[in-house]
């Protein structure tokens, strides 16, 4: 399913933040791991971690490291800051706020009204 | 590694743009080739798997391009590489990059030394507190002439105004022996008398010590003095305590060190108190007003108070003073009054200078332009916006523009440094230049318009070719309309007119001020200044007998002060029948003369006699006057015999003995000053606390002023000469005409030099835009010298016009230097020759070059180049 457009905005740096969180990765692994976890429905574009993660290196979110990967080849690693942690949980707090106001939007009844 | 290199580099790792890009472009070929594997390992062949990674990657361009648009502003980024463009095209084109340079450094420069003189003298206040409080006080006659106050009438202001708060004055300053401790050599320094709360109303703390107090002010108090903190550090080895200092015979107490550079209008090492033996005439003009208006008053509400305090004294002492009025003004407009106008004329000088750098560096760049043309095109052609290539010519001229700034600010450093040190004397606050962030500001300022006239114009005109027109005409494309040229170089030479018009007029005005007709003959008069003490006026002849001795001296005479030395030392002259009152008939300046003195001077005796030996003591008092006297006093009569009177003198009357012209002096508004002359052996009491010996020499005088120190030091050993000549005198009172005169001839070279690099670089653009039509001319038999001919005469023909507009413009702009000029019109015509004939040919010399070019160009290759 070909809807990554269609994630709410800002969801997607959300959903690397949160990959990164994970443990040090590098770009494919980031936008797999997204892939993976959520079971292919946000199957977006790979290349674009790559502005995103830009964005959040500048924002102080992430920081980027050249290390050799797993089959010993160059890759850059891209690991979570302290206030890509905070930004993190804060951005899960306003996830879960609005998917729970959306949630509860779309189960009224008609009674409700 | 050039230095070019470094700063590239240097640039590089700050913005790290090109770093950041090459990971990126690594980082997704890693994730291309991790996508590729997974692929392969799902079962696909290397091929498909490699062309399926790419579809979930996605639009490769776009997404670096997204990437790099996160990083940060796209302007940093480019200009990058438009520096690095702009620095490596400049250092390929070294030979213009130069000459660009030297014209920049000379402009800018010119204009930023020009404006810090300017903003020192001008705009910058006076180095005291509150500098804009204070005011400068004189009295105003009658006539509406403004003297000096004397001490009654500065002690009635200071006693009735409420404006003020602080009113006072300082004598004017005069030299005397003095040494600062016990076995030091004594030596001659300036003193300046001051009354109290002078140095509060100013507004300067001592820097050391303290100001005099009220009651060292009073009369029959033992003096103490004040020193300045150069005296203190070079004479007294910056002692502390301060301890004592010998002034004349009298151990002295400093009890003060004033700040560093302090001086009231001239430098001055000993502040004496001056209230214990004040002025007491009323009528004498020998005192500097200062005051300190208060917060609540106005400078036009002290004014009013300042007359009708004047008025009322005027009425109460009107036979004694004949001052009817006070005229108050800003300190500083009186300080450099007389100043503004010719500092105006040098900074619109330097302006002219900076505007023939522009127009120069506009022609030079649109010159370069069409050897880019091709270069500019195929870049346009390759895909390059117009605003990038405008963007990038615009950077390579403010770059360069840049440096130049630099450049000139060292320069100008350095000038202003050595301005500070030659002309702090010459012209008032000079000894203060230095460069403040007002300059700075300024310098700046003109550095970001010369950026733009020069890189605005070419850079569009460039960026806008159109690249198949340019392209299909070959090398050479469309070349700049000759009517652009014609203006630029005609503009150039025009200023270079203007500058050269104005530098001759000073040039003439200095000359003639030099050897202006003083009614004397100035020329190889030594002048000593000594202060003999009681003792020694019994021993004026041993000083002259000693003085003569010297080999070179063909004479030796005394006086009062130096011929054509106006100032304190005047007053009215009556007839016994005028009366004691307001009316004087005429005023005179005073002098004591020995019997030599107008044979020393070679000053001659129109009528009656000169002094003799037989006006001694005793013998009736006899004076000589000068011809404007005997025409005021005695028209058509024969004033010898006649009795006179001068208040200097208490009024003791004396005979006319003998009449003299006057001695002129250029700086006086109407040339000459009325003199009454009385013999030095009558009227020792009067000579005051210096005498001046006259020594005419033969030949150079600095031998004979070395012998006349040495001579002066065994016969007078305490009491130091101050030893120089008139010649230099006259030349120092010139000071600020020579000042401008400097100026104006460095700036006028500049701007010829650069009118000529202009021309050299236009005619050398033309040729070169030719050289294929000459070719042809030659190849269809022009000759090589008519060729060149040609060129020289399209040179001149520019030039001409150029000169023609300078004329006019020079005629002009010399109304603001009338005031200035002495002995020479505004529109001699020698000057105006001298301007265009200068120019004409300094252009044609700098067309020379190109015109040799044109001449050597070969017909066969120059018609097979193409």
């Amino acid at each position: 399913m070909e809807r990554s457009g269609d994630l709410l905005p800002g969801t997607f740096d959300m959903l690397v933040l949160k990959a990164v969180s994970l443990g040090d990765m590098h770009g494919w692994g980031i936008a797999d791991r997204i892939e993976q976890l959520s079971d292919g429905v946000c199957a977006i574009q790979q290349g674009a971690v790559y502005p995103v993660l830009q964005r959040l290196l500048r924002r102080g979110w992430v920081v980027a490291q050249w290390k050799a990967s797993d089959n010993n080849r160059r890759a850059r690693y891209y690991r979570l800051t302290a206030s890509g942690r905070r930004q993190l949980a804060d951005e899960i707090g306003w996830w879960r706020r609005s998917i729970a106001g959306v949630d509860r939007v779309l189960s009224a009844k008609p009674s409700e009204a | 590694m050039s230095w070019i290199d470094a700063v590239r580099q240097r640039f590089r790792d700050l913005l790290a743009g090109e770093r950041a890009d090459r990971d990126l472009d690594e980082e997704i070929a890693h994730h291309i080739e991790l996508e590729t594997e997974r692929q392969i390992r799902d079962g696909l062949d290397p091929a498909a798997a490699r062309a399926m990674a790419h579809v979930r990657f996605g639009n490769r361009t776009l997404i670096s391009d997204a990437a790099r648009a996160e990083r940060g502003p796209h302007l940093m980024e480019g200009s990058v590489q438009d520096l690095s463009w702009a620095l490596r095209s400049l250092r390929k084109n070294a030979g213009f990059t130069a000459l660009a340079l030297v014209t920049l450094v000379l402009g800018i420069g010119a204009s930023t030394v020009a404006f810090s003189v300017f903003n020192t003298v001008l705009l910058r206040p006076l180095p005291y507190r509150d500098a804009d409080r204070l005011v400068y006080i004189r009295e105003r006659n009658a006539k509406g002439d403004f003297r000096p106050p004397s001490f009654p009438n500065f002690a009635s202001w200071r006693e009735e105004t409420r404006s003020f708060a602080g009113v006072a004055a300082a004598m004017y300053p005069y030299s005397r022996t003095v040494s600062a401790s016990g076995d030091a050599e004594p030596e001659r320094v300036p003193v300046l008398e001051v009354t109290h709360g002078f140095f509060s109303t100013l507004g300067v703390a001592p820097a050391i010590g303290r100001e005099f107090t009220d009651a060292e002010h009073a009369p029959g108090r033992p003096r103490v003095a004040m020193v300045s903190y150069e005296f203190w550090q070079n004479r007294m080895a910056a002692r502390r305590p301060l301890g004592t200092i010998r002034l004349g015979d009298a151990p002295t107490p400093v009890v003060g060190v004033l700040p560093r550079g302090f001086r009231f209008f001239q430098p001055a090492d000993v502040y004496l108190p001056h209230e214990g033996n004040p002025g007491t005439v009323r009528s004498s003009h020998n005192y500097q007003v200062i005051a300190r208006l208060k917060p609540s008053a106005t400078l036009n509400a002290a004014r009013a108070e300042m007359s009708a305090i004047s008025r009322a004294l005027y009425a109460a002492y009107g036979t004694e003073t004949e001052a009817t009025d006070a005229d108050v003004r800003p300190l500083r407009e009186f300080v450099v009054a007389n100043y503004r106008t010719l500092l105006s004329i040098v900074f619109g000088a330097a302006a002219l200078v900076l505007l023939i750098a522009c127009t120069n560096l506009v022609s030079a760049q649109l010159a370069r332009g069409w050897h880019r043309e091709r270069e500019v095109v195929v870049r346009a052609a390759l895909g390059a916006s117009r605003t990038r290539i405008a963007r990038q010519l615009f950077l390579e001229s403010s770059l360069l523009v840049g440096i130049g700034t630099a450049v000139a600010m060292l320069a100008a450093f350095g000038a202003i440094n050595a301005i500070r040190v030659i002309g702090g004397n010459l012209v008032p606050r000079l000894s203060e230049l230095s460069l403040d962030a007002r300059v700075l500001e300024f310098s700046i300022g003109v550095a970001l318009l010369t950026a733009i006239v020069v890189g605005v114009y070419p850079a569009l005109r460039l960026a806008r070719r159109d690249a198949c027109q340019v392209l299909r005409a070959g090398r050479g494309g469309t070349s700049v309309r000759s009517s652009v040229w014609r203006a630029l170089v005609g503009f150039e030479v025009a200023l270079a007119v203007m500058l050269v018009i104005g530098s001759a007029l000073l040039v003439r005005t200095l000359r003639n001020i030099l050897s202006a007709e003083t009614g004397f003959d100035s020329h190889g008069i030594v002048t000593a200044a000594i202060t003999p003490q009681e003792s020694d006026v019994a021993r004026f002849d041993a000083v002259a007998a000693g003085l003569r001795a010297i080999p070179g001296v063909e004479g030796v005479a005394f006086a009062s002060n130096l011929p054509l030395q106006w100032g304190a030392w005047s007053g009215p002259v009556r007839r016994p029948s005028d009366p004691k009152d307001r009316d004087w008939p005429a005023m005179a300046g005073f002098r004591v003369v020995s019997p030599e003195y107008f044979s020393v001077l070679r000053q001659p005796v129109l009528r009656g006699r000169a002094f003799t030996t037989g006006d001694r003591p005793g013998a009736p008092g006899v004076a000589i006057i000068t011809t404007g006297i005997a025409e005021k006093l005695w028209p058509g009569q024969d004033p010898i015999g006649k009795s006179i009177a001068t208040n200097y003198l208490f009024n003791d009357w004396l005979t006319v003995v003998g009449v003299v012209a006057e001695a002129s002096n250029w700086s006086m508004p109407h040339g000459t000053q009325n003199e009454i002359y009385v013999p030095l052996a009558q009227r020792e009491a009067n000579v005051g606390q210096q005498i001046i010996a006259l020594l005419r020499t033969e030949g150079r005088p600095t031998a004979v002023m070395t012998a006349t120190r040495a001579k002066l030091r065994e016969i007078i050993p305490h009491s130091p000469a101050q030893i120089g000549t008139i010649d230099e005198r006259i030349a120092k009172s010139a000071a600020d005409r020579r000042f401008a005169m400097i100026a104006l001839t460095a700036f006028g070279i500049i701007a010829i030099v650069l009118a000529a690099v202009g021309i050299y670089g236009v005619m050398w653009y033309i040729v070169s835009t030719r050289t294929h039509e000459i070719g042809i001319r030659m190849a269809l038999g022009a000759t090589a010298a008519r060729v060149g001919r040609d060129v020289l005469s399209n040179a001149a023909a520019m030039a001409a016009i150029g000169v023609g507009i300078g004329l006019a413009g020079g005629a002009y702009a010399a109304r603001y230097l009338r005031t200035s000029l002495y002995g020479v019109s505004q529109l001699d015509p020698s000057a105006y020759l001298f301007g265009a004939a200068a120019t004409l040919t300094v252009a044609i010399l700098a067309a020379y070059v190109p015109a040799w070019r044109s001449s050597r160009v070969d017909p066969m290759e120059a018609i097979r180049d193409t």
